[in-house]
């Protein structure tokens, strides 16, 4: 994926930084990873936010991510709580590890970085055939909200204000969005600038990244041709049906 | 598909009056709309056969296209617009061929070069299931090499995000016979989740004082498709190439199109 060469992939520390505060999905992919009926893989599984407390549930699950040194990140964590985890650098459009999944996770919006129909087909056949019979994929994205695509196209907005979780300094995160409706893709200019105690900006960092949006009609018929079965697609983590278009698609596809 | 996606959706049907019922008032409102009868034509003119209309209504495309000397036939689902169709038909000396019957489950007795379903005659599928149906039988009844031509809407974000219950004034156009000004209003509400738009159609027949003399209302229910939706409809529905386009020009989709020029070619 080349548009991840200037992408905030390639320093994990900056994205610790932005994300590793993001936990409201964790309790969901713990949950369904102990719910499965044997190996859990995790694709994207980038720093182990998720993977790392997925392994500390007693879950025995695997990782794949496209940026090694996202995967040396996980390691050396892991390292530190006495985990051993089994993770494998790989393209989630293309990928082959030595053993099949009775579970298949992609939190966190990563098949979103499938910017074309084509891609998307790829990643959905590829997982499919890494599962065991009677096994599922789960992943989330989000629905396009259409009040936000409609607005503030190029302008920036302040899209999080949290604590550095080491200095519990103030930081800010600015995203200027710029969409590209025909092909459903929104890239995001992204600043993040980390604050000092008087409130002054002292360090900045920018990264992008784009992301492709996909329509409920739209991830049926991927599913349908990417050989899927059966599949359900709720509104959110708590199981509401999807509904608005601000909901997040949670997506669960059964291989057969 | 799965069951979920096939089943719904023709059941919601509303209990209010469609647009199609009255076919009087059909031609009131859209028989002075011309902007596509050039492209239908010229597409009709350069197929190597045959053509068939889907949805042809009262006749507004395909009297033209006859007219012109195409091999035209024609399917819809009203008997109201197609008893109207004949009518207009007979005082112009044309015996048109007009079948009735359903765009997803039709049979006609002779295969097309060409089958077109003009002005949104596309968006009456509500459900993916329906909208496969429509294009397997659309490409049954083509001859090899033949194509499907759609023309369809793709709301930008604007329209999008128009507030739902907001009255819109369509169109203004003259009476056909008195030359008096006709308006039609649409209130539209949105599912954006299933890209379904509810409409509330008003027309206003107004006199030359600009009262209102008339009011009829009816209900719409319609479907939009994506650019890239509409392309896995094509594969699954066994299309085996396509090029879609943002207008009649033919020029690619862009990002303030609002429809979508469909080609679909059988092989």
């Amino acid at each position: 994926m080349d548009a991840l060469e200037k992408s905030h992939y390639v320093t994990p520390d900056l994205y610790d930084l932005v994300y590793s505060g993001y936990v409201e999905d964790l309790d969901f992919y713990v949950a369904a990873a102990k719910a499965a009926r044997g190996a859990v893989l995790e694709l994207g599984c980038g720093t182990g936010r998720v993977l790392l407390p997925t392994l500390q549930a007693g879950v025995d699950i695997d990782g794949v991510d496209v940026r090694p040194e996202m995967l040396e990140a996980l390691k050396r964590k892991a390292a530190a709580l006495g985990l051993k985890p089994r993770v494998y650098p790989g393209d989630m459009r293309d990928f082959t590890t030595p053993r099949r999944y009775a579970l298949i996770t992609i939190p966190f919006r990563a098949f979103m970085h499938n910017l074309t129909t084509e891609d998307q087909l790829k990643t959905l056949r590829v997982i499919r055939e890494h599962l065991d019979s009677g096994g599922a994929l789960v992943f989330n994205v989000f629905h396009p909200s259409f009040d936000r695509l409609a607005q503030g196209e190029g302008e920036p907005y302040l899209e999080k204000e949290f604590r550095h979780p080491g200095t519990g300094l103030p930081v800010r995160m600015f995203v200027t969005p710029h969409r590209d409706r025909v092909n459903q893709l929104l890239r995001c200019e992204t600043e993040v600038q980390e604050l000092d105690g008087a409130g002054r900006v002292a360090a900045t960092h920018r990264y992008e990244f784009t992301l492709r949006w996909t329509y409920k009609a739209e991830m049926e018929l991927l599913l349908h041709v990417a050989g899927w079965p059966r599949w359900r697609i709720l509104g959110g983590f708590d199981g509401r049906t999807l509904e608005k278009d601000t909901d997040e698609m949670v997506v669960t596809a059964w291989k057969d | 598909m799965k069951e979920t996606a096939e089943g719904r959706a023709a059941g919601a049907v509303a209990a209010a009056p469609s647009p199609y019922g009255d076919a009087e008032l059909y031609d009131l409102v859209l028989g002075g709309y011309r902007d596509d009868l050039d492209f239908w034509l010229s597409a009709a003119r350069s197929a190597r056969g045959a053509a068939l209309e889907i949805g042809c209504g009262t006749g507004r495309v395909l009297l033209h296209c006859l007219q012109a000397g195409v091999d035209m036939d024609g399917l819809d689902l009203h008997p109201s617009m197609l008893e109207r169709l004949k009518r207009k038909a007979a005082e112009l000396g044309l015996k048109p061929r007009v079948l009735l019957g359903d765009m997803r489950d039709f049979t006609m007795p002779r295969r097309y070069a060409l089958v077109l379903i003009p002005c949104n005659g596309f968006v009456h599928n509500l459900t993916t299931g329906d909208q496969l149906k429509t294009l397997r039988v659309c490409r049954e009844h083509l001859e090899p090499g033949g194509a499907l031509v759609l023309h369809t809407f793709n709301p930008s974000f604007a329209e999008m995000a128009r507030p739902d219950g907001e009255r819109v004034l369509e169109l203004e156009a003259p009476h056909p016979v008195t030359g008096l000004p006709i308006r039609l209003y649409d209130t539209r509400r949105k599912d954006r989740v299933n890209q379904l738009q509810f409409s509330v159609n008003e027309v206003e027949e107004l006199d030359a004082q600009g009262n209102v003399l008339r009011v009829r209302r009816n209900e719409t229910t319609m479907r939009w498709v994506y650019q890239a939706e509409m392309e896995l409809l094509l594969e699954v529905a066994g299309f085996a190439r396509w090029r879609i386009a943002g207008d009649f020009d033919g020029r690619p989709l862009g990002r303030d199109d609002n429809a979508m020029v469909v080609t679909a070619w059988r092989e």
